[in-house]
């Protein structure tokens, strides 16, 4: 009966252990995540305004925000998200130039 | 920050458990190695009762061929070959073969493996005895009280195992199963008086240095295992050789215990030890029963010397005296926390588990990382005043500033929206601040300083 103990205290403290180490591991990507995605909508957002803002049509940033917000539809991780918000902010630049700014 | 000591407490305690958690199973772990070791009160005697190897138990007798000794065993209907220390009684012998073609062969002790096997092989013995030690067929044959054991030992007197053996086989042969006359042991050794001649030497000796050794006896010092024995140091010990067989046997013992009275005596006649004195009645039988009844084939079949019987004798004594059979006070046993601590190891695991078990749960419930609140309310401060200030200056822009106050009010959602979501402090600060430089520009656009985020924040501040 006391080997029992043994065991199954073994098998509690490795699940433990995992599971103390994997969930804020977890959790910690999410957020990761999604702060990574909320500087992209941020980004796709300003770039929209300088878009509406800009009386010529600049053809690349168009471009490239059409590729972004295609990123940003997709949703997938913290990469895609700064792949997105990287694009939305070249096109950003290029259309403040072009108006001028 | 207030929660911060509370913390590094809780997470020292968790990791503790883990730790301990670990020694213990260790622990356990490399307990089960130890072998048990079950003696009451730990008793010293040491392990091995009789040490092997050089314990000496081999002689220089040596046997002749096995074709010499078939020859003789063929010449004579019992051969009694040299260095022999058993005895039988040849009338008797002779009168048990009877009619039949049943043959004794004595062989001395202390053979070695291959010498045993020589006098194995001849194969005209019906009896082989090698040492004290009686075989033929498939029987051996071995006293089993104390006459027996006092007889053999004490004289080399087999006569009664040889004809006890006969009879067996002879019963065999016949296949009427019938063993009616079973225990017929011999007659125990004949006593007598100890002359006063052979008393005072023994008795002036024990005055002296407590040890006597007769003339043939195998025996110089006493073994070491006389301190545990009798450990009050008052011990006699009287050693005389193996007996002449057939001659009364002067009986010391309770000469002895009559002239040291209260004093432990340890007589010795060749094998045979035997103990007078005080508390005989106690343990005397009990200490020679396990002796003899353990060791009777070692001791028939080997030439042990005096010294090692001796030893094993005082061993099997300490064991008895440590058995806790009689009373009598232990020394002190150091206190040895591991054995104490052992039934508690799994109780102590299964805490410890459960503590770190409670400490990593609670810790995945509630993050090391959490924001701290002095900083949300910082970053909610901030917001609200840029926010105040975009509303403000929205009433004065016009075409121009429209874009990057549009912009600012853009971050400013964001920043709401991640303060919402609680997302880290930081990323809501890098959004407030590009919300910022979006305003500063707004307010240069408009011309207007004091709309400026930082004098106007400052301002809303003083």
């Amino acid at each position: 009966m006391h080997w029992l103990i043994w065991i199954a205290g073994t098998i509690v403290l490795v699940a433990a252990g995992v599971g103390a180490t994997l969930l804020p591991q977890r959790r910690a990507r999410a957020l990761r995540r999604r702060t990574a995605w909320s500087t992209a909508r941020t980004e796709i957002a300003r770039a929209t305004v300088s878009r509406d803002a800009t009386p010529v049509r600049v053809e690349e940033a168009e471009r490239l925000l059409a590729r972004a917000e295609l990123i940003a539809a997709d949703r997938g991780g913290p990469d895609a998200a700064a792949t997105t918000a990287e694009y939305a902010r070249r096109a950003d630049r290029l259309w403040r130039e072009a108006s001028g700014d | 920050m207030t929660d911060r000591p509370a913390r590094a407490w809780s997470e020292w305690l968790r990791w503790g458990a883990l730790g301990v958690a670990v020694v213990v199973l260790t622990i356990f772990l490399v307990v089960q190695g130890r072998t048990i070791d079950v003696s009451y009160g730990q008793s010293p005697s040491s392990s091995d009762p009789v040490p092997e190897g050089d314990a000496g138990e081999l002689s220089d007798a040596t046997v002749p061929s096995v074709e010499e000794m078939t020859r003789m065993v063929a010449d004579d209907q019992i051969v009694r070959l040299p260095g022999s220390v058993a005895h039988i009684d040849e009338d008797r012998v002779r009168a048990e073969i009877g009619g039949t073609d049943s043959r004794v062969l004595i062989a001395p002790p202390g053979l070695d493996e291959d010498e045993r096997g020589r006098v194995r092989d001849v194969e005209n013995a019906t009896v082989r005895v090698i040492g004290t030690e009686v075989t033929g067929g498939f029987f051996q044959v071995v006293p089993n009280d104390f006459d027996g054991w006092r007889e053999v030992f004490g004289t080399g007197d087999v006569t009664s195992l040889v004809t006890r053996l006969l009879r067996e086989l002879r019963d065999e042969e016949n296949e009427d199963g019938e063993d009616g006359e079973d225990g017929e042991d011999g007659d125990g050794i004949a006593w007598r008086e100890p002359t006063a001649e052979e008393l005072g030497p023994v008795t002036a000796d024990l005055r002296e240095t407590g040890l006597h050794t007769a003339e043939g006896s195998t025996m110089d010092s006493l073994p070491e295992a006389t301190a545990t024995a009798f450990p009050d140091g008052d011990a006699l010990y009287a050693v005389f050789p193996q007996q002449e067989w057939g001659q009364p046997v002067p009986e010391y013992g309770p000469a002895l215990a009559a002239e040291f009275p209260g004093r432990p005596i340890v007589v010795m006649y060749g094998s045979w030890v035997e103990y007078h004195g005080p508390d005989q009645e106690e343990f005397a039988q009990v200490v020679a029963a396990g002796l003899y009844g353990q060791l009777t084939e070692r001791l028939s079949r080997y030439d042990y010397p005096q010294h090692n019987v001796l030893h094993a004798y005082l061993n099997r004594v300490t064991d008895v005296r440590y058995a806790g059979l009689f009373d009598r006070p232990l020394p002190y046993q150091p206190f040895d926390p591991l054995r104490v601590t052992l039934p508690a190891l799994p109780w102590i695991f299964a805490a410890c588990v459960l503590v770190f078990l409670g400490l990593s749960v609670r810790s995945v419930l509630r993050p090391v990382t959490r924001p701290r609140k002095y900083q949300r309310g910082h970053s909610a401060a901030r917001l609200a005043g840029l926010t105040a200030l975009a509303i403000e200056v929205s009433a004065l822009t016009g075409r121009d500033g429209n874009a990057s106050l549009t912009r600012g009010l853009t971050a400013l959602e964001g920043a709401r929206k991640a303060l919402d979501d609680k997302l880290p402090d930081q990323h809501v600060q890098t959004l407030l601040t590009q919300a910022e430089a979006e305003l500063d520009d707004t307010a240069r656009a408009v011309g207007r300083t004091d709309y400026r985020p930082n004098v106007y924040l400052q301002g809303r501040l003083a």
